[in-house]
């Protein structure tokens, strides 16, 4: 996975352009991650008082 | 003295209007809160959805539009914060807090979500404020030779970063706040109180008067 966009200025040199927008599904399954872990963690619990 | 220690602790000194409910957020906070709410999902939808390909419209003008206003409000919040509210309420934690032993005002997991909003905030408008000079406005005109393209290709990964980030976070604030036993902090959010017996039963009161 790329972390970074790469482009090249008016003189072929490489530049830093922003993130890599590949990296947006891998913030959607951190945030699943974090809601499903917690939504076991919970059920295991088994009380109302969460995190 | 018991009411108005309650009071203090729930963050208001201002007696509730309603008996059996304690305030919890003034209704300038909330308004903020909530302004902010639109504010970042409208900068995440115009600045996201375009650069994923999944709308195409002209999003430059209301980004940067609702990014100057949302840098009103991250600077109204900080002086609110610094000067009529108590910073510790959100910044102070205690081992006994982190142990699960004690409940403020917030719990450490609201803090830490403030504290993740917060940086991923400030990321975003610091950044958008240099930005801002790459762009022709009413206000000013564009000057984009300011900075070299190296340090333009940091801004754009910081701003990257923080919009990524705010994905993650606004999911996680989300489900959070719909949860059953977390939803008298959205209702708090909301219409400004807890009842007491919410209060009793989720922090631990106070020692003292404040």
């Amino acid at each position: 996975m790329d972390l970074f966009r790469v482009g090249h200025d008016v003189y072929g040199q490489r530049v830093l352009e922003g993130i890599s927008w590949n990296t947006v599904p891998y913030a959607v399954g951190v945030a699943a991650v974090v809601i499903v872990g917690h939504l076991i963690w919970r059920l295991i619990r088994g009380t109302k008082r969460g995190a | 003295m018991a009411e108005a220690a309650e009071r203090v602790f729930a963050g208001s000194e201002a007696p509730p209007a309603v008996a059996g409910r304690v305030e919890r957020h003034k209704g300038v906070d909330r308004l903020f809160h909530w302004l902010t709410a639109a504010a970042v999902l409208t900068l995440m939808t115009t600045g996201l959805l375009p650069a994923l390909g999944i709308l195409k419209f002209n999003w430059v003008v209301v980004h940067w539009s609702v990014g100057v206003f949302l840098v009103l409000l991250v600077l109204f919040h900080i002086v609110r914060s610094l000067f009529w509210q108590r910073l510790k309420c959100m910044f102070a934690l205690s081992a006994a807090e982190i142990a699960g032993k004690k409940v403020t005002k917030y719990s450490v997991a609201q803090k830490l979500m403030h504290h993740a909003m917060t940086l991923m905030v400030l990321a975003a408008v610091i950044t958008g404020c240099f930005m801002l000079m790459k762009m022709d406005t009413p206000l000013w005109k564009r000057d984009p030779y300011t900075l070299s393209q190296a340090t333009w290709g940091v801004i754009y990964v910081i701003h990257g970063a923080a919009a990524v980030s705010a994905i993650t976070l606004v999911f996680v604030h989300v489900y959070f706040a719909i949860l059953p036993e977390k939803r008298m902090y959205l209702r708090a959010m909301i219409k400004g109180w807890l009842t007491r017996e919410e209060l009793a039963e989720h922090h631990t009161p106070p020692k003292k008067n404040g």
